[in-house]
């Protein structure tokens, strides 16, 4: 190994363009599963948080996916993506839908990355916000309908205000760990086609461990983890602010 | 009942279900295609014996030529989520039961907690490069001893965190008591601190072994053959010539799968008391 200075910072912000699309695709990655998650999760919470039969069986259900290693989810729904193969193509084939090209189109593998993350990580934010609203205090709902207030009042007006500080804790783990997106990428599409779903985790692991280009690979690192700083602080900011 | 009282109840239930089929569908399908034969595994049928006869052949394979490399990977798997659990469990309880319930002066307590929990934000593959470097020079890569060194590295954080409000929530009146009899500050800490804060501990184990279990970037840096854990070793079949045998990879996803639910289902209570608990307090 020989010292090259800055040589590799510069070749990763002006000459690597591959970087910027990874970057890029993190960042909407990132974006689309904690916002999906969170009001998915949200809206089941709303609806486990009230009192009914066999809830625990419910909640024990929902909070599987999560409890899988993430490469055996890539592995299953590998399995079920393949566009010919199959098994949820087969499934529109039955209702005499056409074939989708899940991992094939660059835009559906995206969709693709998504869907899976959404499956396996919205118990996540369910159980934890199931937690919190079973946590409130019940004098103010009471309160609040005594003063005539629809449940769809009290939803936007007093619980999400109450649940606030929570939702930005979560918003700010999900978004930290869906900035190590790896195992996806590399059991569903391999980063491609052409590039398309290539994280910067995954990018990094080429670079360093297959390509061996090790004092690069720690260069782009760097650079990830000042994104992930970044990204986490002003989250962290601007959501405070709001309050 | 009123008719739009009915009607709530009936889209509550239909989403509930939604939802539920959502969540079981992956996990069912893959069960099913585990009991089939390989030309069937392509078509879209779901209940054995009306539709498909079902057949052993991918279980009884576990059996075959790659048995002893498997269990050697779930043997590994086991040994690496088990013993870095443990020794995740004592860290992370001293350290968050320090944190919980001395004052340091010179860096606030708050500072120290949240040093520790930023080091949770940390992508492994940023970290992936110096530390196969390190184990590199230190002669332990491939080995269980590198696993669990980096296995313990990233489990921790939760772990102080989830034990420091485990502890925060105890009432501190109680050791103070045994204090003034003239209990040990150690001795406090084991006597009373652990045995009440003993349902946190199970949730700090289970989640940190179902970490453990689940993780892969690390694993498939740091090790090639020996000690190679379960997933990886599953991964690096399907990624070669088995990927498109279906009920190969059902069966061995689902072996994966088995030890973190079997441990989830029991103690999920635990589970989502951990889950929640940081979260709660915001």
């Amino acid at each position: 190994m020989r010292f090259v200075g800055l040589k590799n910072f510069y070749t990763i912000f002006v000459k690597d363009e591959r970087f910027w699309a990874d970057l890029f695709f993190t960042l909407l990655y990132v974006g689309s599963v904690v916002v999906i998650e969170l009001f998915l999760g949200l809206g089941l919470a709303s609806l486990l948080s009230r009192r009914f039969r066999f809830r625990n069986f419910f909640r024990i259900i929902y909070l599987l996916p999560m409890t899988a290693p993430p490469i055996t989810v890539a592995a299953l729904w590998r399995m079920f993506l393949q566009p010919d193969e199959g098994v949820i193509n087969k499934i529109l084939g039955l209702f005499g839908l056409p074939v989708i090209k899940w991992v094939t189109d660059p835009t559906l593998a995206r969709i693709s990355l998504i869907i899976v993350d959404v499956w396996q990580w919205t118990p996540f934010m369910f159980l934890a916000l199931l937690a919190a609203l079973q946590s409130m205090p019940q004098e103010i709902y009471e309160a609040a309908s005594v003063d005539g207030a629809s449940r769809w009042q009290i939803f936007l007006f007093v619980t999400i205000p109450l649940l606030f500080p929570i939702i930005i804790t979560l918003v700010l783990l999900r978004a930290i760990d869906a900035f190590k997106l790896f195992e996806l990428v590399y059991g569903i599409t391999g980063g491609g086609p052409a590039g398309k779903t290539e994280s910067l985790s995954y990018y990094i692991y080429l670079r360093g461990l297959s390509y061996f280009d090790i004092g690069y690979a720690s260069a782009l690192s760097w650079v990830f983890l000042i994104v992930v700083l970044g990204v986490s602080i002003s989250v962290l900011k601007s959501l405070r602010r709001k309050l | 009942m009123g008719f739009k009282k009915k009607i709530g109840v009936v889209s509550f239930w239909v989403a509930i279900i939604i939802f539920s089929i959502w969540t079981l569908f992956p996990f069912f399908m893959a069960v099913v295609t585990s009991f089939k034969k390989l030309a069937e595994s392509y078509t879209p049928t779901f209940i054995p014996y009306l539709q498909f006869k079902p057949s052993f052949y991918a279980w009884t394979a576990l059996w075959g030529e790659e048995f002893q490399m498997l269990s050697r990977a779930l043997i590994n798997s086991i040994v690496v989520g088990g013993v870095s659990s443990f020794i995740v469990l004592i860290l992370g309880c001293l350290s968050g039961y320090a944190l919980s319930r001395f004052i340091f002066e010179k860096w606030k307590n708050k500072d120290i907690a949240t040093w520790i929990l930023s080091l949770r934000m940390m992508p492994p593959a940023v970290v992936l490069i110096p530390i196969f470097l390190m184990m590199r020079t230190l002669n332990i890569l491939d080995t269980w001893r590198s696993l669990i060194l980096t296995h313990v590295l990233f489990n921790l954080p939760l772990a102080v965190w989830l034990a420091m409000d485990f502890f925060n929530e105890l009432p501190k009146e109680i050791e103070e008591s045994a204090l003034i009899d003239g209990c040990s500050r150690f001795g406090a800490f084991l006597r009373i601190g652990l045995p009440l804060s003993s349902s946190g501990l199970v949730a700090i184990y289970i989640l940190s072994f179902i970490f453990s279990w689940g993780e892969f970037l690390f694993a498939v840096g740091l090790t090639y053959n020996r000690a190679i854990t379960f997933p990886v070793q599953i991964t690096s079949l399907f990624l070669s010539t088995e990927g498109l045998n279906f009920p190969r990879v059902s069966s061995l996803t689902l072996v994966a799968i088995t030890p973190p639910i079997l441990l989830a289902i029991p103690l999920s209570k635990y589970l989502i008391r951990g889950l929640t608990l940081g979260a709660v307090k915001g």
